[in-house]
């Protein structure tokens, strides 16, 4: 087994900054390309919160198998959401992209209203 | 085991079904049987209902007769109408003297009127659709007489509202006609508002008192709970006793045009004649005396609204009485002297004689349909001219119109003994100058004010009688004969044509649209170009009307004689006292007043005989000069009334313009509700809109301070919990 040599308060303090910096950035950029990075950025550390406490687990109880198991639901879930990120990117920048051509440009606060 | 009473459906089933086949069948069988067979047939159908109600009337109030004095109610419960959880309301008639008394008036009048109206509605294109409503009419007012309850009564007295809206307005095409029609139902409505705040307080009052009466059953609205209670209940409570009976009286005003809501009823001579007849002299106007003598326990509990309906009452006869003077319209003196009678039946009532009002209502139901009826075959003969400076000289061209109506004015002059109208009259002002009141003024009470308001109403009532018969009837001059080369002389008799000669259009209105097939409307084609009697000319000859107008007039004249009226006052089996079951009562307290018999007689005898020759010495000498076609030349009093001139400055006025700024003030006070309720929520909604920008980055934001306050609430409330 790997050992721990991180505390888990360090990987998580990492989790919350990335999370706080992405969620920043879709408040603050007007353009919709950043806007999916910082999300992307928020998906990102929230994954890494799972994989973060599913390692957790494991190092903390290694004699329990069933928080061995346990363990893995932190990692599947960090597969769907990378799964469902990258499918919801695929769909966005495919509505960006229109958006573009009909427009020539791509500002989040110009699709005020669905109507285009 | 008391006598079945149950044909008491049939009385208003005949006239309803007579309604259905006039609605449903009358244009056809019209149609099928050819324009002059086909309204014989179809007249007949509506009239034969009615007769046959009336028969069975007559066999209801024989067996009601036959059973004793203390046992002479019979209530029908025919099925459960409305049924809620806390009143119950059956489908419920109630056979008893008061009813059965309106159902014999209401079927026996109303099928001579059908009668005549055969004849004087002959010419009439819509003849189907007058008799139509003519039988629904009927049926809606005995559903009023017989209801059970105040609810059955109230349907009733809206089913007559309607009728005579649609019978007012019957020649709906001349736009005077809609109005009055109009006027007539909106000026009820203000009445029924009173009458239904009335039935409201009662069931509220009813329910109230149920636990300290036990009164198990629910029908807080049927005569045989209501009734028996009262008094009970009311003495207690004397400030709902006077506020009842006087929302009911408000209703009472409105149906039997009492100031200051007695406006409509001389607009409603709109209509044809035989509706005034029926309508205004025998059925409708009289539901209110009738809802004041049925509820008449509700009345006596507080003496203030008594005095205040004897006080309208005599208020009403005066005014009635003195306009009546005013008037050149034949129909029009018909109608303020109905307007003046009703306030004599409203005294009786008012100074607590409700069989005298009662008693007034049968008496007058006859002279007043016989007036009408001959001022419509007088009308009839002088090609629908209204006029009567236009008659002059009559009697010997219609004798048997003109010996009928005399018959009519002596009863209405009040001549004593000879006529029924002086009984009925003696029994309202016998009891009335007699009567105890709390309430009065000037050492009198106001019954007594109202009793001698009467008596001098009674002596202007047989003056302007006796001027119409004068005018009508009497002189030398020949006045239709002058009449044509005058008529276009002057301004007000031009007015006088386009006002009030409703009645001249049955021949003029051609256009086939409603009710007249094609050859109908081609007859009158022809009957128009030959129509030549039609107008008033040197060459018109008045002529007597057909057997079937003239019998009802000859039948309504031999009810008006004082046999009558000696009948049902004095007479111990047939005495209206005693049947109604007033005579142990309260009708009793006047009797033995101050003033005695003999003088009230005496009084009465020089009112109506000085009445009579008063008009005699005014108008018997040819077409005086108030009397003229010019009205600049009337003395400046009858010019005042002669237009409407008390209608218009007197109460009417005024009470019009305070009930319409109220609704107004009304109206603005739920528009100011309604448009609140919206400007509240246009406002919240604008708050919530200031966050609805559309803004994806707003939203987010949101989300965010959302999120931080949810998981801020959730730490801080974990930490608390650690630190306990």
């Amino acid at each position: 087994m790997i050992a721990f040599q991180v505390p888990v308060g360090y990987w998580l303090s990492l989790a919350v900054a990335m999370f706080a910096i992405g969620s920043a950035g879709v408040v603050i950029h007007r353009n919709p390309v950043v806007v999916f990075m910082c999300i992307e950025l928020m998906l990102n550390s929230t994954n890494l919160a799972f994989l973060t406490m599913a390692r957790y687990q494991i190092t903390a109880n290694q004699t329990d198998t069933l928080a061995t198991q346990s363990s893995m639901h932190g990692q599947m879930m960090v597969i769907f959401v990378m799964a469902v990120a990258a499918a919801e990117v695929a769909v966005g920048l495919g509505i960006i992209m229109a958006i573009f051509r009909q427009r020539n440009q791509a500002d989040v606060d110009d699709m005020s209203t669905m109507r285009l | 085991m008391s006598p079945d009473f149950s044909n008491v459906s049939l009385v208003i089933l005949f006239p309803f079904l007579g309604f259905l086949v006039q609605a449903l069948f009358g244009k056809a069988i019209i149609d099928t049987l050819g324009t002059k067979i086909g309204r014989t047939v179809c007249g007949a159908l509506a009239v034969l209902p009615i007769f046959a109600s009336f028969l069975i009337g007559l066999g209801l109030t024989g067996q009601l007769a036959n059973l004793g004095e203390e046992s002479r109610s019979a209530i029908v419960t025919f099925f459960d109408w409305i049924t809620l959880k806390s009143i119950s309301i059956p489908f419920e008639l109630r056979v008893d003297p008061l009813s059965m008394t309106m159902v014999l008036i209401i079927t026996g009048i109303g099928s001579l009127i059908h009668l005549y109206a055969m004849g004087y509605m002959s010419d009439e294109r819509d003849y189907a659709r007058f008799f139509t409503y003519m039988n629904l009419f009927v049926t809606a007012m005995l559903i009023l007489v017989l209801g059970n309850n105040l609810v059955l009564t109230f349907m009733g007295w809206e089913g007559v509202g309607l009728c005579s809206y649609l019978l007012i307005g019957f020649w709906y095409k001349d736009v005077a006609n809609s109005k009055a029609a109009n006027k007539a139902f909106i000026v009820n409505r203000i009445g029924d508002w009173g009458f239904t705040l009335g039935m409201f307080g009662i069931v509220v009052l009813m329910a109230a008192n149920r636990g300290s009466l036990g009164i198990t059953d629910s029908r807080w609205l049927s005569f045989d709970i209501i009734l028996p209670y009262a008094h009970q209940i009311l003495e207690n409570h004397p400030a709902w006793a006077t506020g009842i009976a006087l929302l009911l009286f408000v209703g009472a005003m409105g149906k039997s045009a009492q100031y200051p809501l007695a406006i409509w009823l001389p607009d409603a001579m709109a209509g044809p004649t035989p509706v005034s007849a029926l309508i205004h002299a025998a059925t409708m106007v009289t539901s209110g005396i009738y809802l004041l003598t049925r509820m008449s326990e509700w009345f006596v509990a507080s003496p203030l609204a008594m005095a205040v309906v004897a006080g309208v009452g005599a208020l009403t006869a005066l005014i009635g009485a003195i306009t009546a003077f005013g008037q050149t319209d034949i129909k029009k003196v018909l109608a303020y002297s109905t307007v003046s009678q009703l306030g004599y039946m409203f005294i009786g009532c008012g100074v607590g004689a409700f069989y005298a009002g009662m008693f007034h209502v049968v008496t007058h139901a006859f002279f007043k349909a016989l007036l009408f009826l001959g001022a419509g075959a007088v009308i009839h003969a002088m090609a629908h001219d209204q006029d009567m400076r236009n008659y002059g000289g009559l009697w010997k061209k219609v004798p048997i119109t003109f010996w009928t109506m005399v018959a009519g004015w002596g009863a209405i002059a009040g001549i004593p003994w000879l006529f029924s109208g002086f009984w009925s009259k003696e029994a309202i002002l016998g009891t009335a100058v007699n009567s105890e009141n709390p309430y009065g003024f000037a050492g009198l009470t106001v019954g007594a004010w109202a009793g001698w308001v009467g008596f001098g109403v009674a002596f202007l009532t047989a003056c302007y009688m006796t001027r119409m018969m004068i005018l009508t009837f009497a002189g030398k001059e020949q006045r239709w004969r002058i009449a044509h080369a005058v008529e276009h002389a002057h301004d007000d008799h031009g007015h006088a044509h386009a006002a009030d000669h409703h009645e001249d259009h049955a021949g003029h209105e051609l256009s086939p649209i409603f009710f007249a097939s094609t050859a109908e409307a081609e007859a009158e084609q022809l009957a128009l170009q030959e129509d030549h009697h039609h107008h008033l000319d040197e060459h018109h000859e008045p002529h007597e009307v057909p057997p079937v107008m003239w019998m009802p007039l000859v039948v309504l004249a031999i009810f008006s004689l004082g046999w009558f009226g000696y009948l049902l006052y004095e007479s111990p089996q047939f005495s209206l006292e005693h049947w109604l079951g007033f005579a142990h009562g309260h009708g009793e307290e006047g009797h033995h007043g101050p003033v005695s018999h003999t003088t009230l007689l005496l009084i009465s005898a020089v009112t109506s005989l000085g009445g009579i020759a008063l008009a005699f010495a005014l108008y018997w000498k040819k077409l005086p000069e108030r009397e003229g076609w010019d009205m600049a030349k009337w003395n400046p009093v009858q010019r005042f009334v002669g237009g409407r001139g008390i209608d218009i400055t007197g109460f009417s006025l005024s009470v019009g313009n305070m009930l319409g700024s109220l609704s107004k003030a009304f109206d603005a006070t739920i528009d100011f509700v309604v448009n609140g309720v919206g400007m509240v929520s246009k406002g919240l909604g604008g708050v919530g809109r200031l966050v609805q920008t559309g803004y994806v980055r707003a939203y987010a934001l949101l989300m965010q301070i959302g999120v931080i306050l949810l998981v801020g609430y959730v730490i801080l409330t974990i930490m608390m919990r650690g630190m306990q």
